[in-house]
């Protein structure tokens, strides 16, 4: 019974056991990883990716995916650098990175959601549309001369990055979105099984909307935090970040096969990665073998979601069986 | 309804066809497969390679992108032959992979010129920038330049690729075999990427104590370790060396923060291909007898003036 409890319990929070070990290893690991620069650094490195790991969370967990999102961030950081250029405002450039992200979600949301098209290939058309038109934009060639654009990526309030600001009032409203409004508890109800969401009168149609546009804001001021931190408009910038963001979030619990995952979770999932890169760098581990050991906790975060998810099944099936003997 | 469509649709597919044979009428034809347009020295490339095609009356050319994709390339190049191209020229993106399909160009009797990098293959010719060169112009003024007992970072190109491997093998031979002294305390791929090399670099700089000198395979990934230590004032003094003379390094270098680049002129590869080209289509000499190293002019803070100029006038810098 005991034994049963504790299993439980490392069930629910291994994620975070797993994140405080590794903390741990790599602080033994290397004598640099402690310093409160390297902490820092691990977490301005983050951002962009957690950012968008959220987007693909909300996705994922409804039963979609986006591998548009490197492409379309990197369109709308550019267009963003250009609507700087002619207004010297910030804000406006952000304002149309995320107009210009939310738009291209909402095609793809109008592909999945009335034509019928996979989210997987609705998606893949925007990535490889969306690179085109970012690298039309600007010619193939790199925007630069920020400015004070630079600001939003490589500024600071106090010792705090701008762009860990951000991730963090991100992290905020997403978990509140995610748990607290009847839309975050719908998206679960949809992944979990689309015919009975229907069937129970959720809107599911309006929910994937929602969930586009909001992984178009959060894109969009991807965007922006990416190009300035990197001080140049990269229009060939970003490739493959949507595997970033799947990666944390699938390392973090979210479920492929949908209704499963959590905002704490996915945060830890980024950080088990960050950390795991810092460290290999730090200790000069070879690039190739980087790769490989990544592969490896991807297929094995892979391998303990399908475990976990066929003993909650199993657990249902009994629970009923005893329920059905009882009676 | 639908039958309208595809009335539409067969008409347009017929016009652009006619257009097509039109054009292909009057002078020579020329494609050009590019490596990828993504890359942003291969995009600087085509337009300069279509400005250079414009100047000719008698010529015009074609671009196709391969997309870094060695089947997509192929592909490009079979239909480039297929369509009756008078010239062909081929920025492979992977000379082996390629070779097979430039070799079917030569047997169609199709002019084939491969630039950056060349590939060499009996029967056509090459107009390249030599990526060894361009890395030694560096090596010339670091073997003076890098303190005794440095400490050195290295950032490298995709794995495999050629350009990258001979940077590297310039560096070590022109250099590090020079410089025993000198200790490499990190190397690793960047991908050419800004992006990747920062996050190498700010791990790297976590590390070590002291980082002397940035060795790079580009300019991109330079630009981007600087990007790092830029307002550290313990790196005041970092030496930086890339390749490439892009806009960005020519500003870095204008400034002082970087160090020196070996230029790899998209405009003189252009203008020597367009010029070759036309050349071996007007019978003035064989296509075979194309084999010309577009020169690796090293930029240092003495002449980066002259450098932003030329990116001033192109547009890649605002005045």
């Amino acid at each position: 019974m005991k034994n049963s409890k504790v299993a439980q319990v490392f069930e629910k929070y291994s994620i975070y056991i797993i994140l405080v070990a590794m903390f741990i290893l790599c602080s033994i690991l290397n004598k640099n990883f402690l310093s409160s620069r390297n902490i820092i650094n691990i977490a301005r490195q983050l951002t962009v990716g957690i950012i968008l790991a959220y987007g693909e969370m909300l996705l994922v967990i409804s039963g979609l995916i986006d591998l548009s999102v490197g492409s379309v961030l990197a369109l709308a950081g550019c267009l963003s650098i250009y609507t700087y250029y002619g207004t010297h405002s910030i804000l406006v450039a952000m304002l149309v990175s995320i107009l210009v992200a939310v738009g291209c979600n909402l095609i793809n949301a109008v592909l999945v959601t009335h034509f019928g098209v996979p989210a997987f290939i609705a998606t893949l058309a925007m990535q490889m549309a969306a690179r085109g038109a970012a690298l039309y934009s600007t010619n193939g060639q790199n925007l630069l001369q920020l400015g004070d654009y630079v600001k939003v990526g490589q500024g600071s309030i106090g010792i705090i990055p701008v762009p860990v600001i951000f991730m963090v009032l991100i992290t905020v409203i997403v978990w509140y979105i995610l748990n607290h409004t009847r839309y975050g508890r719908s998206l679960y109800a949809i992944g979990g099984n689309e015919a009975a969401a229907v069937a129970s009168g959720i809107n599911v149609k309006r929910s994937k909307y929602i969930t586009y546009i909001i992984n178009g804001i959060l894109a969009g001021i991807a965007g922006v935090i990416f190009m300035s931190r990197v001080n140049a408009g990269l229009p060939n910038g970003a490739v493959g970040y949507e595997m970033e963001g799947l990666t944390a979030a699938i390392v973090g619990g979210t479920s492929f096969s949908g209704g499963i995952g959590t905002t704490m979770g996915t945060l830890a999932g980024a950080f088990i990665i960050g950390f795991l890169n810092n460290i290999m760098n730090l200790n000069g581990v070879d690039s190739y073998i980087q790769q490989m050991i990544k592969g490896l906790i991807i297929a094995v975060a892979v391998v303990f979601d399908i475990r976990s998810k066929s003993r909650k099944t199993r657990k249902i099936i009994l629970t009923e069986d005893d329920n059905k003997e009882k009676k | 309804m639908r039958k309208r469509t595809m009335r539409i649709l067969a008409g347009a597919v017929v016009l652009s066809m006619l257009f097509g044979m039109t054009a292909m009428a009057d002078g020579f034809k020329v494609a050009y497969i590019a490596r990828a347009q993504e890359d942003s020295f291969a995009a600087w490339l085509a337009d300069e390679m279509r400005a250079q095609f414009d100047t000719y009356d008698d010529m015009e050319l074609d671009v196709f992108d391969g997309q870094a994709n060695d089947e997509k390339e192929n592909s490009l190049i079979e239909n480039a032959i297929a369509n009756g191209y008078d010239g062909i020229i081929i920025q492979a993106n992977n000379g082996e992979a390629q070779l097979p399909y430039i070799q079917q160009v030569v047997d169609a009797g199709i002019p084939c010129i491969t630039t950056n990098p060349r590939v060499e293959c009996e029967g056509t010719g090459s107009v390249d920038a030599d990526p060894y060169e361009q890395a030694k112009v560096n090596c010339d003024i670091a073997v003076d330049q890098v303190p005794e007992n440095a400490k050195v970072v290295v950032l490298l190109g995709p794995a495999g690729n050629f350009h990258s491997t001979e940077r590297r093998n310039a560096w070590q031979a022109e250099f590090f075999d020079k410089r025993e002294d000198v200790e490499i305390v990190a190397e690793d791929i960047a991908n050419w990427n800004k992006d990747e090399a920062m996050t190498l670099m700010e791990d790297w700089v976590q590390a070590n104590d002291h980082i002397d000198a940035i060795i790079s395979m580009n300019d991109n990934m330079a630009a981007g370790a600087l990007e790092v230590v830029k307002d550290d004032p313990a790196y005041d003094g970092v030496l930086a060396y890339g390749v490439d003379g892009t806009a960005e390094a020519c500003l870095l270098i204008q400034e002082g923060r970087m160090t020196s680049t070996g230029l790899q002129s998209a405009g003189d590869l252009a203008q020597m291909n367009a010029e070759y080209m036309h050349k071996v289509l007007t019978g003035e000499m064989e296509v075979t007898d194309v084999y010309d190293n577009v020169p690796a002019p090293l930029i240092t803070k003495d002449n980066a003036d002259e450098y932003v100029e030329m990116y001033k006038a192109n547009g890649q810098i605002k005045e």
